[in-house]
């Protein structure tokens, strides 16, 4: 009895472990799907190449990704293809996609690319070249039509490592209804601003002029890299090496911290989510932003100050001739995907930023790149700030942010050195100083 | 054809034979032992190894030719003249001597204070395992919320108090420091707190007998009978918590970033960024094993003493 109940117990061990080791062995496939009780939906012309395939998409979670989620669904029917959106944060996006890239796991056929990733992509040819693709299809592509600076989030030496998917404006978002009362006009240069950010601060009501972003990392130094830029200033010099430390730059820094007295206490260490909740919960009356905010603040369920909100062109320095901060997002497809994948991809790209579905994509919160859906009388109906929109798009200026493969060097170096310039622990030039000594160091 | 039982003590006992000669060869351990040695190897010696090799090398992950050139031990001297490094090996012993200092003492007095067996101590001492198990990175999140200063719930108190709270306890460069101290504090000192009352279980009861006829006061006791007999165990845990403590990423990670400024940037932080934020893998490696060898030399110090108390 003994050896019988032995016996048993072993052949129940082994059998865990066959099944285990089968299990890890490989993912076992889906079945396939059962044949539909309906006939297919015709697939759309022009979309053939993408009958039966496979593709995942992986997205940054900003807003435009609700308008992935809703037009992804058309695209799969219209195209017979299946396409997996995985939404990942800005940071994890990026070191999942490195690791793709270099594992070359081509895990991801199609992935969000951020303006300041262009040059990096490009150099290490992670995304693939899409040139040939625009050449061969250019008759369809209205390539007029997209805004010359929206051409920026992808472009890189000549090359398009990326196309142009969600073009974003810094823009000033300002409350309409609190200038008014105070009698203040909407600042049109820095100098108003700031003029205006110190006449509607009263720390008493808990009220502040500016909402800003000081977190040491990405946060403060892309907010710096605004003001830079607003005034003038200079990241990198003619030969393209960082000159972060010089004199005017450091004028720049002590502008930008004197905003901060201006600002919730708790900016130093605000990242966007926060001076997003500063501005929506009422409690600021400027913020300069990213655009593609805007329609949330008319949104009850995320914004108290529905209806009292109006956006202008950013202010730059008075006397500069006025150019405008633009970033936003392009869609690059892997270099190491299959043809026939990277073929769909580029399908998938070229229907999605076609104009008939550009409309569709910007109202479910996405982000526009087109000259012609900026203009659509329903569009502007539906958005009247599209027209201040169209103006920074015009003056748009997307290397701001140096768009090159050493970016992220520049970024953490200001993002350490000027936060601890907004803390006070050392002055304008020192902190410009050590950040240009720790970018030399560590240029590659 | 009928099997009788005969046949089939003689198949088992056939059977156990084999097994019997299988054990008795030197072989059969080492195939019983490959599928861990596989895993161990494939898991943590391999990449051990690989990380100290590519230290020797300029090594950038993004390169797409992946070149890798021999410079040597030009990574470690870089290491020892890079103020950043210095500055973030500074910042980590501050953050371990805080964490464990203040985790060991506030551990020690709650297992104190919750040795006894009453239903009240019983649930209390269950209620605070629950930290232990949040995420790290959760419990940053969740206290960078707390920690607010024009939306969290702490600076919101402090104000009503008539605290001034300035820029928030995580973006004030002398308040910094302490606020992810006191997460960690709130997260592991359950942990001490536990192997505190294990120890405290395990204590023999004849010494305490014989103070108590002998007329010793509880703190005279506690000074001279328990804590000499819970000393191994306070090794332990100290050289658990001052491990853990070195490695500290995920709690920076999600709350300060390092900030503000350099002020919590520990060197875990700094590897991560180096590693990946400029994917100079090389240095990075080097930085890796620096703070390894710190930690080695650390934890074979506790254990030459933990040996000393046992002889």
């Amino acid at each position: 009895m003994y050896h019988k109940f032995c016996r048993l117990c072993h052949s129940i061990v082994i059998a865990i472990l066959v099944l285990s080791i089968v299990g890890c062995a490989a993912p076992v496939a889906a079945p396939s799907p059962a044949p539909a009780a309906e006939a297919p939906a015709p697939i759309a012309a022009g979309l053939e190449a993408c009958q039966g395939q496979n593709l995942v998409l992986a997205s940054m979670t900003d807003q435009y990704v609700a308008a992935f989620r809703a037009l992804i669904p058309q695209f799969e029917e219209a195209s017979g293809a299946r396409l997996t959106l995985d939404e990942l944060g800005y940071v994890d996006l990026y070191q999942k996609l490195i690791a793709d890239f270099v594992g070359q796991t081509a895990n991801y056929d199609l992935m969000t690319v951020d303006i300041v990733w262009s040059g990096e992509f490009g150099q290490n040819q992670y995304t693939l070249p899409l040139d040939d693709f625009m050449a061969r299809d250019e008759a369809e592509l209205q390539l007029d039509d997209i805004l010359p600076v929206a051409w920026t989030l992808g472009e890189w030496q000549g090359a398009h490592v990326a196309y142009p998917l969600a073009g974003y404006a810094n823009v000033l978002n300002y409350r309409k209804d609190v200038l008014e009362e105070a009698g203040i006009e909407p600042p049109a240069t820095q100098e108003e601003l700031l003029a205006a950010a110190q006449a509607l601060t009263d720390p008493d009501a808990g009220f502040y002029g500016m909402a800003l972003l000081g977190a040491k990392g990405p946060a403060v130094a892309q907010d710096y890299m605004v003001w830079v830029q607003q005034h003038g200033g200079r990241i990198l010099d003619d030969e393209g090496k960082p000159a972060l430390n010089t004199p005017e730059n450091a004028e720049i820094l002590k502008f930008f911290g004197e905003l901060f007295n201006y600002a919730p206490p708790g900016s130093a260490d605000y990242w966007w989510d926060q001076r997003e909740t500063a501005f929506r919960s009422g409690n600021v009356a400027m913020m300069e932003g990213w655009s593609i905010a805007r329609a949330g603040y008319e949104n009850p369920e995320i914004s108290s100050v529905v209806g009292k909100v109006d956006i202008a062109v950013a202010p730059v320095k008075a006397g500069l001739e006025p150019k405008f901060g633009f970033g936003g997002w392009g869609i690059g497809i892997n270099a190491d995907s299959t043809p026939q994948e990277q073929e769909c991809a580029w399908q998938f790209i070229k229907w999605l930023t076609s104009p008939e579905i550009q409309k569709e994509w910007l109202r479910n919160d996405g982000a526009p790149i087109r000259r012609s859906t900026m203009t659509d009388p329903e569009i502007v109906a539906q958005y009247p700030w599209m027209p201040v929109l169209l103006e920074s798009f015009e003056k748009g200026d997307g290397d701001y942010r140096p768009r090159i493969p050493q970016y992220s060097i520049i970024q953490d170096a200001l993002g350490t050195h000027v936060n601890a310039f907004i803390v006070g622990q050392v002055t304008a030039e020192e902190a410009l100083d050590a950040a240009q000594k720790q970018v030399e160091d560590n240029w590659q | 054809m009928v099997t009788t039982d005969h046949q089939i003590s003689t198949q088992e006992n056939r059977w156990l034979a084999r097994v019997r000669r299988f054990r008795s060869r030197e072989g059969a351990y080492w195939v019983m032992l490959a599928p861990l040695l596989v895993f161990v190897v494939a898991v943590a010696i391999y990449p051990l190894l690989f990380s100290f090799r590519i230290s020797f090398f300029k090594y950038r992950l993004t390169d797409p030719n992946q070149v890798q050139t021999f410079v040597g031990v030009d990574n470690y001297l870089r290491a020892l003249q890079d103020p950043t490094v210095l500055t973030a090996l500074r910042v980590t012993l501050i953050y371990v001597a805080g964490t464990v200092i203040v985790e060991l003492l506030l551990g020690l007095a709650l297992a104190l204070l919750l040795a006894s067996e009453m239903r009240t101590t019983r649930f209390v001492r269950s209620f605070l395992l629950v930290p232990m198990a949040l995420p790290p990175l959760v419990v940053g999140l969740v206290w960078k919320s707390l920690y607010n200063a024009d939306f969290g719930v702490i600076p919101y108190y402090l104000k009503q108090m008539g605290v001034s709270v300035g820029r928030g306890p995580l973006a004030e460069p002398a308040w910094a420091m302490p606020a992810v101290i006191l997460i960690d504090v709130w997260q592991w000192t359950p942990l001490l707190m536990i192997i505190f009352l294990a120890g405290l279980k395990s204590l023999p009861t004849e010494p305490y007998e014989a103070a108590y006829a002998d007329g010793a006061t509880r703190w005279s006791r506690f000074i001279h009978i328990t804590l000499p007999l819970l000393k191994p165990t306070i090794l332990v845990a100290l050289l658990l918590r001052t491990m853990q403590s070195f490695k500290v990423f995920d709690t920076i990670y999600a709350t300060t970033g390092g900030g503000p400024g350099s002020t919590t940037t520990v060197l875990n932080f700094h590897i991560y960024t180096v590693g990946m934020t400029f994917f100079d893998m090389g240095y990075a490696a080097s930085l890796a094993n620096v703070l390894l060898v710190i930690i080695a030399i650390l934890s074979a110090l506790y254990i030459m003493l933990l040996e000393r108390q046992q002889l």
